[in-house]
């Protein structure tokens, strides 16, 4: 995690100097602030501040038990069962179910959705989630009208065995590390890139992570979808820095050989 | 109302046919369990069980009461289970679920009616005074294995616990406070422990032991074996399920003599250490107005 960011508590006054002022961009507030009109800036949960001085955003790293659903989030949500015009997912086992419309995928139409089991992955982004209503989904950009690889997860094909993939439980923090652009760098995690390296022999899987703690990880061998989602889940529990990463993904490649 | 997710069609399946390749999701051996371990609170008959990720207290208490009219000679011996929402979002308070029932049943056939405890010694005057020990087990983290851990936690906080002594002179019971008298452990005859194996495929012909609960909730049969480290088997539960094969059931029992073996061997440990961290032991000791009698 990155350190020397200023950790604030709830309800604490952020110190002024901390704030992000940008000449032209209006400064937009992320998860853990609330804004109080006019002047005031608050945290609600406990974490780290962090600042981009050049987006002039700010929000609160934390990690926390239980998903909040906010917009632009990615997520793997879990199909509960279709009414007429959408899908009821659940998220997590706390959070109230979100819908997915069935005409939110890429070219759906009436006679072309896709129909989607109970108990059917989705990977998903938050259209909507306002703070008294159920969260809405969707698997498709409405800017572009493309999906960029969210949809339906790992439907088993004849040819692979462990199409389907498997689905792993992480803590919050960890899959919003995971999510980062530079998650290396800033997240600190470089166990799926030391995987698909030198480290780990070059192994083949995709992976989609949810922000809601849950990971899907798919590949042509079992074998290598228990391996990642070993190596995941103990980075994420032991608090492994990138050296004990690498140290983690030899040790399971040599175990599962 | 907050519940328990159901597994996604994709984990279900994957776990099912990793396991025909014999391939857990956390890398373990089919027949392998996770680090067990036992651990004593500072009071008599307070056992912390920690199974993997799950983990269950139990708490020994007894009381002197009136025993019941139909067994005057007998004490009176119940456990309790309870499985609280902190455990999982399925649970609720005052409503046990099946789990819950099957659970506390369970432990009763094993510990219970196996004889473990001689409840005959419990009594004090026949038809009148007997002690009731009562076990409350917690269940504070549920990942599956519920039954073993439970177990071992209930035998371990039973031959942890001491009641206070007592004595009879000329038609009085006195019962001493553990400054003035020691106080002594239950009549204990046997340890029985639960070993629990999990069916998977069609026929269920993959032996699973100690699933977590994600390969619980995918399994087609399961059964419950009770047995003391002689080999004297207490109880077998299959609780429905799919039929399997009865000579695949009698290897299950006898790797399962082997598990029960091994905890009763670190139960017997841990017991050991905890009495050597009680025992000031040394002169002063000795000198004490309260020591041992």
């Amino acid at each position: 995690m990155a350190t020397g960011h200023p950790v604030v508590l709830p309800g604490e006054t952020i110190d002024p100097s901390l704030i992000p002022s940008h000449p032209k961009n209006p400064l937009r507030l992320g998860p853990g602030l609330r804004h109080i009109p006019p002047t005031d800036i608050v945290p609600t949960v406990a974490g780290q501040l962090i600042t981009n001085p050049i987006k002039n955003s700010m929000w609160i790293e934390y990690n926390s038990n239980r998903y909040i659903p906010s917009p632009n989030d990615l997520i793997l949500a879990q199909i509960l069962r279709s009414t007429t015009d959408f899908y009821l997912c659940t998220l997590s086992p706390h959070t109230a179910p979100a819908t997915l419309p069935h005409l939110a995928f890429e070219g759906a139409t009436k006679k072309t959705r896709p129909i989607l089991q109970p108990g059917q992955l989705v990977y998903a982004r938050v259209a909507l989630a306002n703070k008294h209503m159920d969260a809405e989904l969707e698997c498709v950009s409405s800017t572009t009208g493309k999906a960029d690889g969210l949809g339906p997860l790992g439907t088993p094909t004849a040819t692979s065995t462990a199409g389907g993939g498997c689905a792993f439980d992480i803590s919050l923090g960890f899959a919003r590390r995971l999510l980062m652009a530079r998650s290396r760098e800033e997240g600190g995690v470089g166990v799926l890139e030391m995987l698909a390296g030198e480290e780990g022999g070059g192994l083949a899987f995709e992976t989609a992570v949810g922000r809601n703690g849950r990971v899907w990880v798919g590949s042509d061998s079992a074998r290598t979808v228990v391996l990642v989602g070993r190596a995941l889940q103990e980075t994420d529990r032991g608090g492994l820095g990138l050296e004990g990463q690498r140290r983690l993904v030899k040790k399971l490649v040599r175990e599962m050989r | 109302m907050p519940r328990e997710a159901e597994p996604s069609l994709n984990e279900k399946q994957f776990v099912t046919q990793a396991l025909q390749e014999n391939l857990r999701l956390d890398g373990r051996q089919l027949d392998q369990y996770r680090p067990l371990e036992i651990s004593f609170g500072d009071q008599y008959g307070v056992a912390d069980v920690t199974l993997g990720k799950t983990r269950v207290l139990a708490k020994a208490t007894a009381e002197v009461t009136v025993p019941y009219v139909d067994r005057p000679l007998d004490g009176i011996f119940t456990i309790a289970t309870e499985l609280s929402p902190m455990t999982s979002p399925a649970f609720e308070v005052n409503r046990p679920t099946e789990t819950e029932v099957l659970l506390s049943r369970l432990l009763e056939k094993t510990v219970r009616r196996s004889g473990a405890l001689d409840t005959e010694s419990l009594c004090l005057v026949a038809g009148q005074k007997c002690w009731s020990v009562r076990v409350d087990v917690h269940v504070v983290s549920h990942d599956g294995g519920l039954t073993d851990a439970a177990c071992v936690a209930v035998v371990g906080a039973l031959r942890h616990f001491r009641k206070p002594d007592t004595s009879m002179e000329a038609g009085r019971l006195t019962v001493y406070t553990p400054a003035e008298r020691e106080p002594v452990p239950l009549s204990w005859l046997h340890s029985p422990l639960c070993v629990t194996w999990s069916f998977f495929g069609d026929d269920g012909e993959t032996a699973v032991l100690d699933a977590t609960w994600l390969e619980e909730q995918v399994r087609v049969a399961s059964c419950t074996v009770s047995l003391n480290k002689h080999g004297e088997i207490c109880q077998i539960a299959k609780l429905g399920g799919t039929p399997v094969d009865a000579v695949a059931l009698l290897q299950c029992t006898s790797v399962a003599l082997v598990k029960v073996k091994e905890f009763s061997d670190l139960l017997d440990r841990r017991l050991a250490e905890d009495l050597k961290r009680r025992d000031k032991g040394g002169f002063m000791a000795e000198l004490r107005a309260e020591n041992d009698r």
